[in-house]
């Protein structure tokens, strides 16, 4: 009790949001209806790759780790858990750490605007896709 | 490890009445210097953790200056860190909060680091040697995210020695830290971290060292500094040369670290200096 007082101490003094699997799972069976080319693609277009891009150099990806690139399906299976803990929505998290606040116009540019933002219902359906995507390529 | 003072001021043996507790006083300060102990968990490795009697208000800062280059990340941080100590007879506190400005793979931020608390005590005060204990704990209060701090609280017990054969004092430390959160959970195991200070979530740390008088009150010295992690994690061993003056008031140190195994860091200087009120 008192390890747990303490340790519920300590984290109250960081505000940061720490990343969460949403524990979503895909439909059985899977409809087949959420794939790169229906959904991942654009919405990694839309709301990742400015800086998560292979073509990015580490000076031009402000701040995005070297081999988190989500411009093709295989640099996102690469990572799809942590997608998930950082963007993803489900049952048990709505994980809004990415993106963040500022990005760039230009790919590897200067964060010269506000981040376009994920709705939730887009933050869900990315949570499902990746769930079924990972469970595309389990062995059955 | 972090000896600002001079080897006979740090035992007692060289100053009038009332310099070795206001000596011990820098060696408590000296235990939460974020370049050089905090880095790598070495806080409780300090020889020079017992005053000899009384008791002893410090102050120090330790600026630092890195550039790092590991798996992920390309870049390099700038930290500056007060400290303020305690120490009374064998034992002490101290407490530090690193402030840091951090470029990672282009992106630029400033922030805190995690806060740092020490209690230590010096057990064995015989002869030459000295030995004792030290308990560092670290509070979470920079980011994770940003990678200024571990996103959990970390406990470091560690045990320290040092033995003196002027003009040179060889020093030793083992300690264990820990994260003090749930290690099988998936939600939060990461790798080393934070990039500021870069640990593993469980490890086994170590040290060894030495330092010899030089001219006037210069000393110099070097160190090797390692970490093995205990389940998943990485390796790490750092070594280091320093130079030191030092007066019973005012000590100042600089030393350049460079990473040799795990990718702490490429290379790292740090400046510290403290001051006993």
């Amino acid at each position: 009790m008192r390890f747990a007082m303490f340790s519920l101490l300590l984290a109250a003094c960081t505000d940061t949001a720490l990343p969460k699997p949403t524990e979503t799972v895909c439909p059985d069976p899977d409809p087949g209806t959420l794939t790169w080319e229906s959904f991942g693609q654009q919405f990694m277009a839309d709301y990742c790759t400015a800086c998560h891009d292979y073509a990015l150099s580490r000076s031009q990806r402000n701040g995005a780790p070297v081999f988190h690139d989500y411009d093709t399906l295989t640099g996102v299976m690469y990572l799809p858990e942590h997608i998930d803990q950082n963007a993803g929505s489900g049952p048990a998290a709505h994980n809004s750490v990415m993106p963040p606040d500022r990005c760039p116009t230009d790919p590897g540019g200067p964060l010269n605007r506000d981040c376009p933002k994920p709705t939730d219902a887009e933050r869900m359906t990315l949570s499902v896709w990746l769930a079924c995507e990972v469970e595309r390529r389990k062995p059955h | 490890m972090c000896e600002l003072h001079q080897p006979d001021v740090r035992r007692g043996r060289w100053a009038p009445t009332g310099w070795p507790t206001a000596v011990a006083a820098l060696a408590a300060w000296c235990a939460l210097q974020p370049g050089v102990a905090r880095a790598e968990h070495d806080m409780g490795a300090m020889s020079e953790a017992h005053s000899g009697g009384g008791s002893a208000l410090s102050a120090g800062i330790s600026i630092e200056a890195a550039r790092f280059d590991n798996v992920s990340y390309l870049g390099s941080h700038q930290g500056v860190t007060p400290s303020v100590s305690w120490t009374s007879s064998r034992f002490g506190v101290a407490a530090a909060l690193g402030m840091y400005h951090l470029t990672k793979n282009g992106l630029s931020a400033y922030g805190i680091g995690d806060a740092m608390f020490t209690g230590h005590a010096a057990i064995i005060t015989a002869g030459a040697l000295d030995a004792g204990v030290a308990l560092h704990m670290m509070v979470p209060t920079g980011s994770e995210l940003k990678g200024f701090g571990m996103g959990h609280a970390m406990a470091m017990p560690s045990a320290w020695a040092a033995w003196q054969i002027r003009p040179v004092v060889i020093n030793a430390s083992l300690g264990y830290s820990r994260a003090l959160v749930d290690l099988g959970g998936a939600e939060h195991n990461h790798g080393p971290a934070p990039l500021v200070d870069p640990m593993n979530m469980q490890e086994l740390t170590w040290s060894g060292g030495a330092e010899v008088d030089a001219v006037g009150r210069i000393r110099i010295g070097g160190r090797v500094l390692g970490a093995m992690p205990i389940g998943t994690g990485t390796d790490r061993l750092i070594g280091a040369g320093r130079i030191a003056w030092g007066t019973p008031r005012l000590s100042t140190s600089f030393e350049v670290q460079l990473g040799i195994v795990g990718d702490p860091f490429t290379v790292r200087g740090v400046v510290e200096t403290a001051l006993r009120f």
